[in-house]
């Protein structure tokens, strides 16, 4: 290993990195058409759109895609001039900006796909060219705001403009003031905090920093004007964001005449001529939506309660039916509602689904950095199926790959002259297959025939015994802190961070790790992972000397248990928990032993915390012996019908190797039919 | 010929055959499950699977025992449900003659009540062929009736 | 222990220019993503050096050269500018609104160092 970083390796982050810009370009870009077929102008977007070429560009050059360069560098040349003078941009420009964004989108698919970019044709770089300097620069217009010049100055015409016309809308021009101070900091209030909440009440014109005298109040000597246009109260500003009401100031006395500049170069009749095929093109960019994993999981948060609901339904019908109620349509509806149900998780399941071949399109960009960063021969094949699985799967499991990958051509397969004395192939072979192994789970195998792990090595390094097979071998590779040095160089490389491997691969995925290898012949990775898994933040805590965790979403509070507060209900004759009543904030609140009802061996009468969950709106505690933290956990399902008990949603590992439950105390108060609410007075 | 995993359990020999085992792990215990009937310990990873693990001395009447560096759990896999059995000891992979297993004596599959289905004389060594399915029997168990409420039946072991 | 805040609006970028940054013994880094979160960790911390991209959201770098060369405090900070815009004008621009030195990209890993060894070095010179 050298010292010097391999920029080589970062081109997987670039591909993501540059599809991201790529896809703000052609958005900013239809946004622009669409203001100036509307006789207006949006400099905002031309200046995003020339910030993403601007960056594209750069990260392009430092991983060496020129190509991508080339093309990048023309389009950002140009749309520099209207940038800063805010002028429109010519119609057939926007036109050859697109083609040029396309041109860049294909480079960097090809790259992703392992082939190379290609150089642009000479056509677009004409197109691209004779753009020119079309630019008129304009004068800004007169502004009434009440501003003062340092920071009026630092205003672009197109800002100054933008409230200008908000004011004219109707809307208020405020500045708002954010001192930023090491408390503040430590409270999660910084500078991009308050400008993402301020974005959900008022439109940010602008943010600039200003240089204040350091007092207590301002330690840093700085504070940010935030420039708004927003249709709420300061009132409601200042509680959105966690900022002193008085920190905000009207930008604009009273609006006389609408103040706007005249720049309407595109009639509305020579637009709608070319509306039309442009609207197919249009369409054709639609049809794929990206989306937030975030969102999906709120949507799958909103159809478990759909489901704690529904199990509530299901109990109210049997109970009708007990009382001799005729149910039969109700069921019926329940069966389709059921059904509606399983289908709707399914759909959801879906859109997270990426196919595997997505996941392995990198690995030949991968692996021919790593061919010429350390000049072995290597041929890759791949085998990728049509196996889907899920984002948060395939996120977890691509670092794994590019470990493996990287170890397998820098350390296993010998340098050609090696392999020529051993009688191999000049050309190393890494191969990587991937399918399905069942509806649950993908079987990933990495590959090499280089020179295998050599165990006695292995074991001396980590001084311990040479283990007699593969299990025994995984095991020393995987032991963490082993010097990655030693191992690298006195075996094949294999063990450099494999604990790490390991840990995601076993822990989080709650999947298998095999290795199998044979020493001068090769080595065999085995990944067996879940298509699907499923993450929730969770409070992890104990009771009765046993450990659980619980969906922090599913608690509403989590309380001291002070016996003060406590009052006994009196004993009942159906066999039912005992529940006490709590005092929270003045409100009872029924509570029950989590010990009690799990029957666990409790180390006293009550539990010391109670975690309290709604029901259909109604406080429930249960009392727990001590909280032992909050972490993301992976939920894995607990399907055998042996251990399938109602409060018990699944298991998790918390890192110890072992299943820890985890609870569903919705659904557990439901099925002990206990009563919520502040009062158990009578039906 | 097929092959056997040989268990002990209480001193007495089991045959499992071995396309019905996934595999075997030394045992260090498992998490307890509320609600489960008596006889399954708990559950434990197994492949990244949650399974349970059925204490057979328990399933088949038999006192507890304490952990041993022997303890072992089987892991099995039959119509498409992954179990795990907790036994005293396994160490063996038998070739069995299929033919010379005879049919149980009653008194052996009333004790066992029906879980041993053959019997295989080896040598002097008596082996007992366990009906797999029995075990796991209750593929229609019903969590509501392993009620948490209702004290009188589905207590789980509590660690001794 | 030498502390360097690394600003560019890409991530990318940044871990591009961390790692090449890590030769360096005995250094540590802290990320902004924009020229404002730059300023505000400059206002709450201290910093040996900062490394500062050109193009960026709200305010560019030359905003925030200039506001840091208006900051007592921060008058001496040392900065080293990373920027696509390798032209003479350019620099000289950077350099004039107070830039300690100015880099080119792309760049190399060699090149970087060396660079950053130079601004340090000097620095160390400079407090001896």
């Amino acid at each position: 290993m050298t010292a010097t970083a391999d920029l080589k390796e970062f081109i997987a982050a670039y591909l993501v990195e540059a599809e991201e810009h790529l896809a703000v370009a052609n958005a900013q870009l239809l946004a622009v058409e669409s203001a100036q077929r509307k006789g207006d102008t949006n400099p905002r977007a031309v200046r995003e759109t020339f910030r993403s070429l601007h960056t594209i560009k750069g990260l392009s050059a430092m991983v060496g895609v020129e190509p991508v360069v080339a093309i990048a560098h023309r389009m950002e040349t140009f749309l520099r001039d209207f940038d800063r003078s805010g002028a429109p941009l010519p119609l057939p420009a926007i036109d050859a900006l697109l083609k040029g964004v396309r041109g860049i989108e294909q480079r960097v698919a090809a790259l992703g796909r392992g082939d190379g970019a290609a150089m642009p044709s000479d056509e677009l770089l004409a197109a691209l060219d004779s753009l020119g300097f079309a630019a008129v620069s304009t004068a800004p217009p007169a502004a009434p705001l009440d501003l003062e010049p340092a920071l009026l100055g630092k205003l672009a015409p197109f800002e100054i403009e933008q409230l200008i016309r908000g004011i004219n809308a109707g809307k208020r021009a405020l500045r708002a003031e954010f001192t930023p101070s090491p408390a503040r900091a430590a409270e999660g209030m910084t500078i991009n905090s308050v400008r993402e909440r301020m974005a959900a009440v008022a439109e940010i014109v602008r943010v600039l920093p200003r240089a204040v005298p350091v007092s207590p109040g301002a330690p840093g000597g700085l504070c940010f004007v935030l420039l708004l246009l927003t249709s709420s109260t300061d009132q409601a500003i200042a509680e959105a964001v966690g900022i002193d009401v008085d920190t905000l100031h009207r930008l604009h006395r009273e609006v006389e005449a609408p103040i706007l500049a005249e720049r309407g170069n595109v009639s509305p009749e020579m637009a709608t001529s070319e509306l039309e095929e442009d609207f197919s093109d249009a369409q054709s960019r639609r049809g794929v939506v990206r989306v937030e994993v975030s969102r999906l999981d709120e949507a799958m948060e909103g159809l478990s309660s759909l489901i704690v609901t529904r199990f509530r339904l299901a109990r109210a019908v049997a109970a009708l039916n007990k009382r001799g109620i005729n149910t039969r349509e109700l069921s019926e509806i329940m069966v389709d509602n059921a059904r509606q149900l399983r289908d709707l998780r399914a759909a959801i399941v879906r859109v997270r689904m990426v196919p595997v071949g997505e996941l392995l399109e990198r690995v030949p960009l991968l692996v021919r950095g790593l061919r010429r960063a350390t000049n072995r021969a290597v041929r890759l094949e791949l085998e990728g199926g049509t196996a889907e699985l899920d984002k948060s799967v395939s996120e977890r499991l691509f670092p794994v790959i590019v470990h493996l990958v990287r170890n397998a051509v820098d350390h296993a397969i010998e340098s050609p002259d090696e392999r020529e004395r051993r009688g191999k192939p000049e050309e190393g072979l890494l191969r990587i297959t991937c399918g399905a192994r069942s509806n649950t789970r993908l079987e990933i195998t990495v590959t090499d025939d280089g020179r295998g792990i050599d165990r006695a090595a292995v074991a001396r390094k980590a001084g311990r015994n040479t283990p007699n097979d593969n299990a025994g071998l995984l095991d020393l590779l995987c032991i963490p802190g082993l010097s990655t040095r030693d191992i690298v160089t006195t075996t094949s490389g294999r063990g450099m961070g494999m604990e790490i491997v390991k840990r995601t691969i076993v822990d989080e995925l709650g999947g298998e790790l095999e290795v199998s290898s044979e020493l001068g012949k090769g080595t065999t990775f085995t990944l067996r992972v879940p298509l699907t898994i499923s993450i929730v933040d969770a409070f992890s805590f104990e009771c009765g000397e046993q450990r659980f965790v619980v969906p922090v979403a599913m608690v509403d509070e989590i309380i001291e248990v002070d016996s003060e507060c406590l009052a006994q209900v009196p004993a009942q004759e159906d066999g039912g928990p005992t529940v006490d009543i709590i005092s929270r904030r003045g409100v009872a609140v029924p509570m029950l032993q989590l010990a009690q009802i799990f029957r666990l061996a409790a180390a006293e009468k009550y539990g010391r915390k109670a975690i309290v969950v709604r029901r259909a709106g109604a406080p429930i505690a249960f009392a727990v012996d001590r909280m032992l933290g909050q972490q993301e956990v992976v939920i894995r399902p607990i399907n055998d019908v042996l251990v399938r008990a109602p409060g018990i949603s699944g298991a998790t590992d918390l890192g110890d190797g072992r299943p820890t439950l985890v609870l569903d105390l919705v659904a557990l108060s439901t099925s002990l039919n206990v009563r919520t609410g502040a009062s158990r007075a009578q039906p | 010929m097929k092959l056997y995993v040989i268990f002990t359990l209480a001193g007495t020999e089991y045959a499992l055959p071995v396309d019905a085992v996934l595999q075997m792990q030394s045992f260090t215990g498992a998490t307890l499950v509320p609600g489960a009937p008596a006889y399954v310990a708990g559950i434990v990873t197994v492949r990244g699977l949650v399974v349970p693990v059925i204490d057979l001395r328990v399933r088949f009447g038999l006192p507890p025992a304490e952990l041993t560096l022997d303890t072992r759990i089987i892991v099995t896999e039959s119509e498409g449900r992954v179990v795990a059995l907790r036994v005293d000891a396994a160490r063996e992979v038998l070739k069995l003659d299929v033919d010379k297993h005879q049919p149980a004596p009653s008194v052996v599959s009333e004790r066992a009540s029906g879980f041993v289905h053959a019997v295989h004389a080896l040598g002097t060594r008596l082996l007992l062929l366990m009906d797999l399915s029995k075990i796991l029997g209750e593929s229609s168990h019903d969590p509501a009736r392993a009620s948490l409420v209702d004290g009188t039946k589905a207590r789980p072991q509590l660690p001794s | 222990m030498t502390d360097i805040l690394v600003v560019d609006d890409s991530k990318v970028m940044r871990d591009m220019i961390i790692a090449c940054l890590r030769a360096i013994p005995e250094t540590s880094f802290v990320h902004a993503s924009s020229g404002l979160e730059a300023i505000e960790r400059l206002s709450l911390a201290t910093f040996d050096m900062m490394v500062l991209d050109l193009n960026m959201p709200d305010i560019g770098g030359v905003e925030v050269l200039e506001f840091v060369r208006g900051q007592d405090t921060l008058r001496s900070l040392p900065v080293m500018i990373v920027t696509t815009r390798g032209d003479e004008q350019s620099r000289e621009r950077v350099l004039q609104a107070g830039a300690t030195s100015f880099l080119a990209k792309p760049f190399t890993p060699d090149a970087i160092i060396a660079e950053v060894r130079a601004i340090l070095g000097g620095r160390a010179e400079s407090v001896a």
